[in-house]
């Protein structure tokens, strides 16, 4: 009795976000942490494989409106930090100083951080939970006191990472008058706004679709 | 471009292929549009409409499972006036086949919702959702029960002209009951199955995975299922047009659901997991049609024929 590796699960496609590109190369890059059958999948691909790719979907992060003078803080949970490579190249294309909240449960969440060495445009800042690496407690609070401690403000946080930092970090931006913008997480069916699986409660609307109207939504939209 | 061998008629309603695509996992059919020729279709079902605005319910919404998945949308969609007024124009100008798929709260929701419909160009047929197991009210609870099913399907059919196709709900107690009542309150042709009432639980928190509780269960994890309750309503309604649904992503299973007794069938979870799918089917029948040399009509309830009859097909083809 031979088991064939191709396994009934996962069925449907994940979403990722695309953590950098190489045009000359013509590569992008995923950062994906194992975390189950379909991830798992992903890790046991080898060199040369091939896999379907249904994309680019979706919004993207914003630069519009921001100069050298201006800087930003980019605020991540563990593997939320997966986008925030490419979001690097941009600022440093346009020479925007950026700093990198990065935060997790423990140390065994911040693998992700050797991805961003040589990459972040302004300050590193890593918390834990536990403790276990950078300073204790969530990162959201290490970000408010770190603006909060800022001669002027930033001009605009960009986040990724589970709802509950979302929810930790909206009040915040609110208070401090920064706008923000999210990369919402939410279970997808398809992609493309059709199976409606991915909604988020919407602050003037029932819901909002994250695929089709974000992943990347302002915090005000979201009804928290 | 209509290829030889590929209409179908299910009464009043002619097709120019029997691939359709099931309501709830098209849209509106506009979102597919980078993905697939809308006109070549078969005919695509829209979201299940009502007669206003609908949000739906709070996530999660899905679950996944093996070879399938659970879902309790909750039958979120932008209401009659949106879909008549902004949807349907955009359609007809893409030359696409659309069924409206229609449901309500009160058997007066519908005939509401169906007499709305009416004033509009561009409408091939109306499909009920008797059978949506993820809303309080309304949808299941008319399939579940063959006197309130003949009762609804009898008042629409009052109101409308138009081809009237009724979604049977595979968790009826007596499926055969149930498209007998719809039958004789006056539905042209039945279109089967929709979900599963199903359920998944965290075994960390032992809550259910889906904020409804339950949902309903579709994919390829159904098929069988599927493909069993078409045999089994073709076989004791013959006559009755068909329209098979459940886990169909190939090729080999249209034929399969073909052979059960369906005369066209509709693709459901697939467009989630590949989009083109529904076209790369009608091109993939076109070409076992041609090379078979077979009409999708020659195809219909073989399953049904005694086993010591020889397949009435041209296999000549096949090396």
């Amino acid at each position: 009795m031979l088991e064939v590796p191709e396994r009934s699960r996962p069925y449907l496609r994940r979403a990722y976000s695309v953590a950098d590109v190489d045009t000359d190369r013509g590569e992008v890059e995923f950062l994906v942490k194992t975390i189950g059958p379909g991830t798992s999948a992903l890790e046991r691909l080898t060199v040369g494989s091939s896999a379907r790719l249904l994309g680019p979907l979706g919004n993207s992060f914003s630069l519009s409106g921001l100069s050298a003078s201006d800087r930003v803080a980019v605020v991540a949970g563990g593997i939320g930090a997966a986008p925030f490579p490419l979001l690097y190249r941009a600022l440093a294309a346009a020479r925007i100083p950026g700093d990198l909240f990065l935060g997790g449960r423990s140390s065994a969440d911040l693998s992700i951080a050797s991805r961003f060495s040589g990459v972040v445009t302004g300050e590193l800042q890593i918390s834990t939970d536990d403790g276990s690496a950078g300073r204790r407690g969530f990162i959201t609070d290490l970000f408010a006191e770190r603006a909060a401690s800022l001669p002027s403000r930033y001009a605009r946080v960009f986040a990724c990472g589970p709802m509950p930092m979302f929810a930790a970090l909206a009040p915040i931006v609110a208070r401090l008058g920064i706008p923000a913008e999210f990369s919402t997480e939410a279970a997808m069916g398809c992609g493309f706004g059709v199976c409606l699986a991915c909604v988020i409660p919407g602050a003037e609307q029932p819901f909002l679709v994250s695929c089709q109207e974000g992943p990347i939504l302002e915090p005000a939209r979201i009804r928290w | 471009m209509v290829a030889a061998g590929l209409p179908v008629r299910l009464g009043p309603l002619e097709l120019k292929n029997p691939i359709l695509t099931a309501s709830g996992t098209f849209g509106y059919g506009l979102e597919f549009q980078d993905f697939v020729d809308l006109s070549k279709i078969g005919g695509i079902c829209t979201k299940g409409l009502s007669l206003s605005p609908h949000a739906g319910n709070p996530p999660a919404r899905i679950w996944e499972t093996p070879s399938g998945m659970l879902n309790a949308i909750g039958l979120q969609n932008v209401g009659i006036e949106a879909f008549l007024d902004e949807k349907l124009p955009r359609l007809r100008e893409l030359g696409v086949t659309v069924i409206a798929n229609v449901w309500g709260d009160l058997e007066e929701d519908y005939v509401t919702v169906v007499r709305a419909l009416e004033r509009a160009e561009g409408l091939a047929a109306v499909e009920l959702n008797i059978s949506c197991p993820n809303v309080e009210r309304g949808g299941m609870l008319f399939g579940n029960s063959p006197s309130a099913t003949a009762s609804l399907v009898a008042k629409v059919r009052a109101a409308t002209r138009r081809p009237l196709i009724v979604k049977l709900s595979p968790n009826a107690p007596d499926l055969v009951e149930s498209a007998r009542a719809a039958r004789d309150g006056g539905a042209d042709v039945l279109s089967l199955v929709n979900t599963f009432v199903g359920m998944a639980i965290d075994p960390e928190t032992a809550r259910p995975r889906l904020s409804f509780g339950t949902g309903g269960l579709s994919g390829p994890a159904i098929r069988p299922l599927a493909v069993r309750m078409v045999y089994q309503v073709a076989k004791a309604l013959p006559g009755t047009p068909l329209i098979g649904i459940g886990g169909i992503a190939d090729l080999s299973d249209v034929l399969e659901f073909l052979a059960a007794g369906a005369t066209a069938v509709q693709v459901g979870t697939s467009n989630f997991r590949d989009p083109s799918v529904s076209g790369r089917l009608v091109d993939e029948l076109a070409a076992y049609c041609a090379e078979r040399r077979v009409a999708v009509t020659d195809l219909v309830g073989r399953a049904h024929a005694p086993a010591a009859t020889p397949v009435p097909l041209d296999a000549g083809a096949e090396g």
